[in-house]
């Protein structure tokens, strides 16, 4: 990223830059916006609705069991940026954005002028229709008005059903924890098996309630989900599939208000709690871009540079936005591919991108344009437009599950083919280890050897492996299963070897091998001292003595000397 | 009898002593013959490396220049005397600097030159030259690292404790350093790791000092190359994650900490492993490990310093260091490992181009002042701020650039980045004298030659890996053509007609010194060869009426509030390029048998016979895929050059990296493929992440022997 040129330019106006929306995605394009700002070629103005700092959403789950401290949520140093000349304004919505005046209208009533506008008004939880439960209804073109019931609409939920997305629902669940209670979890995406897996581990009674056939179901396949369905029960959690909950009973508290007792599913069963999480997906905010007439599928759309369909002064990112590409003029209107992640990676590449767009745009008379392009094609993680290109990870300490990419695929599906390295319709190719008894499963999915999906589960280092593969777009191994032997007791390069064998080095100070050693020994060198003075094994920082030893031990010196 | 001198070895900064002995003088045809030995001394206890045992055969080397050497009209050399080779140099660094002004002339010296060549460098340059531009090898060495503990400590010296101290840690984390081959007697100092089950190596190559983690000495830690920013950024976000840090040491030691917590809020486990390929489990019980109080000490080396982010990197292994309580304790700490013989010494004299002696900056109009006055100048005749090594050495053949060049104990045609580019900016230059023993490969490019004494026979110090003053003394005579560079200095100072003394008494240039370093940060003026030559331990700074600083930071930092700062650094998250059809990274470093550049190691039969040549060292799935058989021939390209090697495969790497070793010239020289990126901080190049394309050559296609 080019640094802006610190010289002052002869009266640039500065670009009046408006971010509606301060988490993290939020948050960091800030940061990266500050070299701008302080250079006076911007001037940046943040509203986020929350009363609190930028914070670590990811997290939450870790905060409401209490394994993470309110200060570890902390991603941003907001000071920093204030200092910096950024004005941020918390606790503050927004209500209507106007295209024609380029302004944004507050909460307050006071209206914000703009040059380029950046969205990144989050999501919000979902919440299921469940009897007993209100449902909050959107009205897409009526935006709230008042920060503090932003999600709300004022339609707050029960006494004891919660959904994990802030920070009050999280000490919501932290005082159920804490207190030992059994909690209900709703849904068994990636945050609600984060948040089933850390509650367990804090002491809480755990039950995951959701309606496929195994957790994860929208990043796992069919054997990784089972496999880490079993180490949640392995870890304390009673998993409940197959059920679809309909309705919600309450019992009265003291005070004669309702609360959460259990809920029914449709089948009859009925599942006591003292607390009920709902973590049934996230919806994009996107009234206010609606509102404005931008266009709005699961997300604002914006194109591959981030910017509105409609208008190429707004942008969004992360959880608000849909990145797709625009349709080709005259094209029909089918429905945009892909949709927000709901992953923080994705989001914050998303901010650093854009922030560097705009330093680049902002800085472009001082410096010469664009970097020269690599001459090696940067790796898939580069291309926001490429479809599925996060990664999941589950958050849990002992439960290891990444997956990445599309893995619907079987070994089976498909004949290996004659298509030529690196042609787009060539077939997919899957291959699979499963080892449910010891917690294990790996499937890889390849087109013309390059990996496109993949799904992890107790198999760290393999995992971790994979993610960077995955990441960068390469190539796997021909022989797939050198990625299965990270996590085995083989994988010591050398140790599982002959510690006699001739080629094995004895002395590193001095690299001098067991063959040169036994050789010196056959010459006649009956001692450490002797062996020392032939080969100069053990002269270095002598660590080697002992085992100069064992070898004299082993191959007596013979008498009289062999014959060469 | 014969007289037995105790000394220590040429090579690296670990500095083991030796006691030499002749067995035959020097002839004027040859060298002296020397018999070695090792020589009980803290550091190496009495051992000795292969290197180090087999160090004297140069002395007497056939190789060895024995008179100066002229380029002739035909491109040869041809011997000639010393007074015209000096008279011709002098002319040529009067008339180059007459027509293109005194910064048109550079100066290139070196982390082997002992503390008094090398201040007797940085002061020839500045003032019987008048040129800033002057730099040395060590900005492609510790430059990273002393740019971090600078900015953190407010000193730079290595390792700020003696290494013995070592001895008693139950945990040592070492990060992107291989001492089992690069310095091998130190590793004697992890024993007592190692039987806490407590060496942590991380490094992307199963290297023979990652294999004493093995049988339960500790364990190896991965990861992908380049994201060692990463790895300690996870690191830092765990400890303080688990309240395993030191809030009191942070109280009152430190400034900085709310600032590096909200920087590593965003680095939390799983993150970190996606990003470096190390998981989580490991890095959680990696953090714990290094919490557990028993004495702890992490230890960076180049692996993680040499990159465009080295100064964060070191800057993220302190900061972990100071949130653990570590710094300038008895138990713990935080170190580099020094990687030339006098690497620690050579930064700190004044061979920097931002640089005068005792580690002031020659932009401190009161540093400038106090060492004009030792060098009896106006304060405004002493240049300013220069340019650091990869910039100087670009600026050949540029316009404004230096158009003659004096290099000193350096050979940069093999070890500077992007070395096909440096050969052309050489060659460009109008004049080029190069110091050495040998004909290197950037000798074998001079106007001028001129050979130097070797380390047997010359007086000195040097300043150890643990900021420890020694003496390097005089075991042989050298042979009749051969001088010391401070006699050369005085010679060419004389006919340049230059300000100021140019001593050939390394006593007296020693004395100079350490007054010009007094009330510095590395300051040396309470030492004298009378006190190093009683064997006084002498650890700096030692200024006069001290007994010196075997421990540095114990009550204070050097910063004036006497804190040490936490600097939050970013990481910045590089696409790695998509590594299909042979795109893999290629990581550098050294061979146990050889030294830097190899030009003196190469030219050791027995090191040579052992090591010969470059091998690509690859990953047996990586060449299987690639077609690629162990010994069989490669190419490995980018746009920058070409290498042509052997290969070894070998289960000790990772499947997305390959290494070669940085020793060797031609067809077999890595930096002709690394990049000429610097860090915006030290200037270090990015010599550990460079994306290259490997090839199975075919049998017409191979290389010089086929």
């Amino acid at each position: 990223m080019p640094e802006p040129g610190s010289e002052s330019r002869p009266g640039p106006i500065p670009e009046r830059i408006v971010l509606v929306g301060y988490g993290p995605v939020g948050a960091r394009f800030v940061e990266e916006l500050l070299p701008v700002v302080r250079a006076g070629l911007a001037t940046l103005t943040v509203v986020g609705a929350e009363t609190a700092d930028a914070y670590n959403r990811v997290l939450i789950a870790d905060y409401a069991v209490g394994h993470a401290g309110r200060e570890a949520l902390e991603v941003t140093d907001t000071a920093a940026a204030r200092a910096t000349g950024v004005s941020i304004l918390t606790g503050t919505s927004v209500t209507a954005i106007s295209r024609t005046r380029s302004t944004v209208t507050l909460g307050t009533g006071a209206e914000l002028a703009w040059d380029r506008l950046v969205l990144a008004t989050g999501a919000r939880a979902n919440v299921p229709t469940l009897a007993g439960v209100a449902r909050v209804r959107r009205n897409l073109m009526m935006p709230p008005q008042d920060a503090a019931t932003l999600d709300s609409n004022e339609a707050t939920l029960p006494r004891g059903v919660v959904a994990l997305r802030d920070l009050d629902d999280a000490r919501t669940v932290r005082g159920a924890v804490r207190a030992g209670g059994r909690i209900v979890v709703l849904g068994a995406g990636v945050l609600g098996m984060e948040l089933a897996l850390a509650a367990a581990r804090g002491g809480a009674e755990v039950c995951v309630v959701h309606h496929g056939e195994i957790p994860m179901n929208r990043n796992l396949d069919r054997g990784g989900g089972t496999v880490l369905a079993r180490a949640a029960r392995a870890a304390g959690v009673t998993m409940v599939n197959h059920s679809r909950a309909e309705s919600v009973l309450f019992r009265l508290d003291d005070d004669a208000v309702q609360r959460f007792d259990a809920l029914i599913c449709a089948d009859g069963k009925q599942i006591g709690g003292d607390l009920l999480v709902l973590s049934c997906g996230t919806g994009a905010r996107t009234e206010l871009a609606h509102l404005a007439g931008l266009p709005v599928s699961t997300g604002i759309l914006v194109d591959g540079s981030l910017r509105s369909w409609a208008d190429p002064r707004i942008h969004a990112i992360g959880d608000c936005a849909h990145v797709a590409a625009p349709p080709a003029p005259g094209a029909g209107a089918a429905r945009p591919t892909g949709g927000p992640t709901g992953l923080i990676g994705p989001g914050w590449r998303q901010a650093d991108r854009l922030a560097a767009d705009f330093t680049a745009r902002l800085t472009a008379a001082g410096s010469g344009g664009a970097p020269a392009p690599n001459e090696f094609a940067a790796g898939r993680a580069g291309d926001l437009l490429a479809p599925a290109t996060a990664v999941v990870m589950l958050k849990a300490e002992g439960v290891d599950v990444v997956a990445a990419g599309d893995t619907a695929a079987d070994p089976w599906d498909s004949e290996p083919g004659s298509h030529a390295d690196g042609c787009a319709t060539a077939p997919v190719s899957v291959s699979q280890w499963a080892d449910p008894e010891h917690g294990r499963y790996v499937k890889m999915v390849t087109r013309s050897g390059i990996l496109t999906g993949f799904v992890c589960v107790g198999m760290p280092r393999t995992g971790a492996e994979l993610t960077l593969l995955f990441e960068r777009g390469s190539e796997l191994p021909a022989d797939r299963s050198v990625l299965l032997r990270f996590d085995g007791p083989d994988d010591v390069p050398g140790a599982g070897g002959d510690a006699f064998a001739r080629e094995t080095t004895v002395c590193w100070c001095n690299g001098v091998s067991v063959g040169a050693i036994t050789d010196a020994a056959a010459a006649g060198n009956a001692t450490v001292t002797c062996i020392g003075a032939a080969t100069r094994a053990g002269t270095g920082c002598g660590g080697c003595k002992t085992r100069i030893g064992e070898l004299l031990d082993r191959f007596p010196v013979p008498t009289p000397a062999p014959a060469p | 009898m014969t007289e037995t001198t105790a000394t220590h070895c040429p090579y690296c900064a670990l500095q083991c002593a030796m006691a030499l002995t002749q067995t035959e003088a020097a002839t004027p045809g040859r060298g002296a013959r020397v018999a070695l030995a090792g020589r009980a001394f803290p550091t190496n206890r009495g051992g000795l490396c292969k290197k180090g045992w087999t160090a004297a055969e140069l002395i007497n080397s056939p190789d060895r220049i024995l008179e100066p050497m002229l380029r002739q009209p035909d491109g040869s050399f041809a011997p000639a005397a010393w007074d015209m080779a000096l008279n011709l140099i002098a002319e040529r660094l009067a008339g180059g600097r007459a027509e293109h002004g005194a910064d048109s002339v550079g100066v290139f010296g070196g982390g082997g030159l002992t503390n008094e060549k090398a201040y007797q460098l940085g002061k020839f340059a500045r003032l019987a030259l008048g040129t800033s531009r002057i730099d040395y090898n060590g900005r492609f060495c510790m430059s990273s690292a002393a740019a971090a503990g600078n900015r953190a400590f407010g000193l730079d010296r290595g390792l700020p404790f003696p290494v013995e101290d070592l001895d008693a840690a139950a945990t040592i984390l070492i990060l992107g350093s291989n001492p089992a081959q690069t310095m091998p007697p130190f590793i004697g100092h992890l024993d007592g790791a190692r039987a806490a089950g407590g060496l942590i190596v991380v490094d992307p190559r199963r290297t023979a000092t990652a294999r004493l983690t093995e049988n339960g000495a500790g364990s190896h830690v991965q990861p992908t190359p380049g994201s060692d920013l990463v790895l300690l950024l996870g690191l830092i976000n765990i400890v303080i994650a688990e309240k395993l840090v030191d809030q009191d040491y942070i109280d009152s030691r430190t400034i900085g900490f709310d600032e590096l917590r909200r920087s590593v809020g965003q680095w939390w486990p799983e993150r970190v492993q996606a990003q470096t390929g190390v998981p989580t489990q490991q890095l959680r019980d990696l953090a714990r490990r290094l919490a557990s109080g028993r004495g702890t000490y992490i230890l960076t080396g180049r692996g993680v310093e040499q990159h465009a982010d080295g100064t964060d990197t070191a800057t993220a292994a302190i900061n972990l260091s100071l949130i653990l309580g570590l710094v300038g304790t008895d138990h713990s700490g935080y170190g580099t490992l020094t990687g030339q013989g006098n690497g620690q010494g050579g930064r700190e004299h004044g061979q920097k181009c931002d640089q005068l002696p005792g580690y002031r900056k020659i932009t401190d109009p009161a540093a400038r002042a106090h060492v004009a006055g030792v060098w009896e100048v106006h304060p405004d005749s002493i240049p300013g701020a220069g340019l650091p090594a990869v910039e100087l050495l670009a600026s050949m053949g540029e316009s404004g650039g230096i158009r003659t060049l004096l290099v000193h104990g350096a050979n940069v045609v093999v070890s500077a980045p992007n070395a096909d580019r440096v050969r052309a900016g050489l060659a460009a230059l109008d004049f080029l004298v190069v110091c050495d023993f040998f004909f290197s490969e950037t000798a074998a490019l001079a106007d001028v030659v001129l050979p130097v004494t070797q380390w047997a026979e010359e007086d000195g110090t040097m300043t150890s890996l643990e900021g420890r003053v020694i003496r390097r003394r005089t075991a042989v005579a050298a042979p009749a053509g051969v001088r010391s560079e401070l006699w050369i200095f005085q010679e060419l100072a004389r006919r340049l007609d230059a300000p100021s003394r140019y001593s050939t008494d390394p006593a007296e240039v020693f004395d100079e010194l350490a007054r010009a370093s007094a009330g510095g940060p590395a300051d040396y003026s309470g030492l004298s060869y009378g006190l190093l030559d009683e064997g006084q331990a002498a650890y700096w700074p030692y200024p006069a009426g001290s007994t010196g600083t075997p421990r540095l930071f114990r009550d204070r930092f050097q910063h004036a509030d006497g804190r040490a700062r936490m600097f939050p650094v970013r990481a910045r998250v590089a696409d790695a390029p998509a590594q299909q059809r042979g795109i893999l990274t290629l990581i550098t470093g050294r061979l146990l048998e050889h030294y830097q550049s190899g030009a003196q190691t190469r030219r050791v039969p027995e090191l040579a016979l052992a090591r010969p040549e470059a091998r690509l060292q690859l990953h047996p799935a990586t060449a299987a895929q690639l077609g690629v058989a162990d010994g069989g021939w490669v190419d490995v390209t980018n746009s920058r050059g070409v290498v042509r090697c052997r290969a070894e495969v070998t289960l000790s790497i990772r499947h997305d990296t390959v290494f070669l070793p940085f020793h060797f010239p031609g067809e077999q020289s890595a930096n002709r493929l690394t990049d000429d990126v610097t860090d915006p901080v030290s200037g270090m190049p990015e010599f550990k992440r460079t994306t290259v394309r490997v090839r199975a050559l075919a049998g017409e296609e191979r290389g010089a022997d086929a």
